[in-house]
């Protein structure tokens, strides 16, 4: 096959691939340029991949890795406090006279007040904020695994929290909407999700979600999310799925109410 | 930049701050496990890999520049560390092997109940029988979510050369899955 081909079904496949270029593919298959079954029994198998069971480290490996960083960080703190007070003692005894080392010492700590009095406050506010969001990101993170439905639920809230859309929260949450088992979290984390319904990672993760979505209900929230953010691009995935399963009468009619305001 | 984005935490490593190497770690420790896992489908190396890594983005944090995207310079790492590791293992006469429990079918699989699970197995299989820089592209692109341009960087080559690979990788895998799937009808 031509490479100019194969690049673009590689760029369709990682939901890389412009309107553009989706057009163009699309070209190319009813020209029968590219092979459709060849291609779709492709899709089909890059689509099977994520089936396959997610390999989990053990509880160890963050015990050994926290045991290394607290041995590094011991022996960083005291070799930093050595250096630290061998080198002010050095440049002080080499550079000031006594008067002049009371003078800058008076000029210190006169700014030092004055500095500590104007930037007090917003430094500490700004330095708390960041190490909560730090601190519910890396909760969210680990909750997000837990074996618990309740336990996930509450990571997945906790998402609602955080003021940004980080990468990081967003792969999370986009993970445990297409693997966690539970109907309840999955609704959830798409509402979650729907808070940041701006970036374009997350109207994409969502769009590849409703493939693998079985549940009616999940379904129906996914279509609900997709009006409200105008993703015009998951009315092909709703048609897809109408095509390709029974579904209820009721589903069927939401999807179709769906892809007539997306279209 | 965001104070807690991966390179503006790395950054705080390198000034001293190495608590905030904890977060990383919560962030990249589970793909970093998988990638390995997915490369040798051994849990103990894969383990020891992961602590390697960690352990040397300590020894060399003051090497970090913060120029591209940190996930980026971490995968090139990690690369480094499994080809050292591989290499290790081939010098002493233990190459990296993958375990003999494979492409075991269940008993009394043969009714459509089963059906997805032997296609799940059977493309495990598949995956775990490519060629490794097939099954590596597949990996960083599938699993990890790696952009092309990124994989590109890492493995360093083209970002089309690596399309290619990954479209061909994926032909690769379709065919295997199909002829085990065949092998497996006949038994």
């Amino acid at each position: 096959m031509n490479k100019k081909y194969e690049q673009l079904i590689a760029d369709y496949l990682a939901g890389e691939l412009d309107a553009a270029g989706k057009e163009e593919l699309e070209l190319l298959l009813a020209e029968g340029k590219i092979d459709f079954m060849e291609f779709r029994s492709i899709e089909a198998t890059y689509e099977g991949l994520g089936d396959l069971s997610v390999p989990k480290p053990d509880a160890a490996t963050s015990t050994r890795f926290y045991a290394m960083l607290d041995q590094e960080t011991q022996k960083n703190t005291q070799a930093g406090l050595f250096e630290r007070i061998y080198e002010s003692f050095r440049k002080m005894i080499s550079q000031l006279s006594v008067p002049k080392m009371a003078y800058a010492m008076a000029l210190l700590i006169i700014g030092g007040f004055i500095g500590s009095w104007m930037n007090e406050d917003s430094n500490e506010i700004e330095k708390l904020s960041q190490e909560m969001q730090s601190l519910k990101e890396m909760m969210m993170v680990n909750m997000l695994e837990g074996s618990s439905a309740a336990d996930r639920l509450k990571a997945v809230n906790i998402s609602s929290e955080l003021p940004n859309a980080d990468l990081e929260a967003i792969n999370a949450l986009l993970f445990t909407l297409n693997n966690d088992p539970s109907v309840n979290v999955r609704v959830q984390t798409i509402e979650a999700l729907k808070r940041w319904g701006d970036n374009e990672r997350v109207r994409q993760g969502l769009v590849r979600s409703i493939a693998t979505q079985e549940s009616p209900i999940v379904l129906i929230e996914l279509a609900d999310a997709m009006t409200e953010l105008e993703v015009r691009s998951s009315a092909r995935e709703f048609e897809k799925v109408l095509q390709e399963r029974e579904l209820d009468y009721n589903v069927q009619q939401k999807l179709q109410s769906s892809i007539a305001v997306l279209m | 930049m965001n104070s807690n984005s991966d390179k503006a935490l790395m950054l705080k490593v390198k000034k001293g701050e190495l608590d905030k190497l904890g977060l990383l770690f919560e962030r990249y420790h589970r793909g970093l496990y998988r990638y390995f896992y997915r490369m040798c489908r051994d849990k103990n190396t894969s383990e020891d890999l992961v602590q390697s890594v960690f352990e040397r983005l300590l020894k060399y944090r003051q090497s970090y520049t913060g120029d591209g995207k940190f996930s980026t310079w971490l995968f090139s790492i990690a690369r480094n560390q499994f080809n050292d590791h591989h290499r290790r293992s081939e010098r002493i006469g233990n190459p990296v092997q993958f375990d003999d429990d494979r492409f075991e079918m269940p008993e009394g699989t043969t009714g459509p109940v089963h059906q997805a699970k032997e296609k799940k197995e059977i493309l495990e299989e598949a995956l775990y029988a490519l060629p490794e820089d097939y099954r590596e592209v597949i990996i960083l692109s599938r699993y990890e979510g790696l952009r092309y341009n990124e994989i590109a960087e890492i493995l360093e080559s083209t970002e089309g050369a690596i399309k290619v690979k990954m479209f061909r990788a994926m032909k690769e895998l379709k065919d295997i899955a199909l002829s085990f799937e065949k092998e497996y009808n006949y038994e």
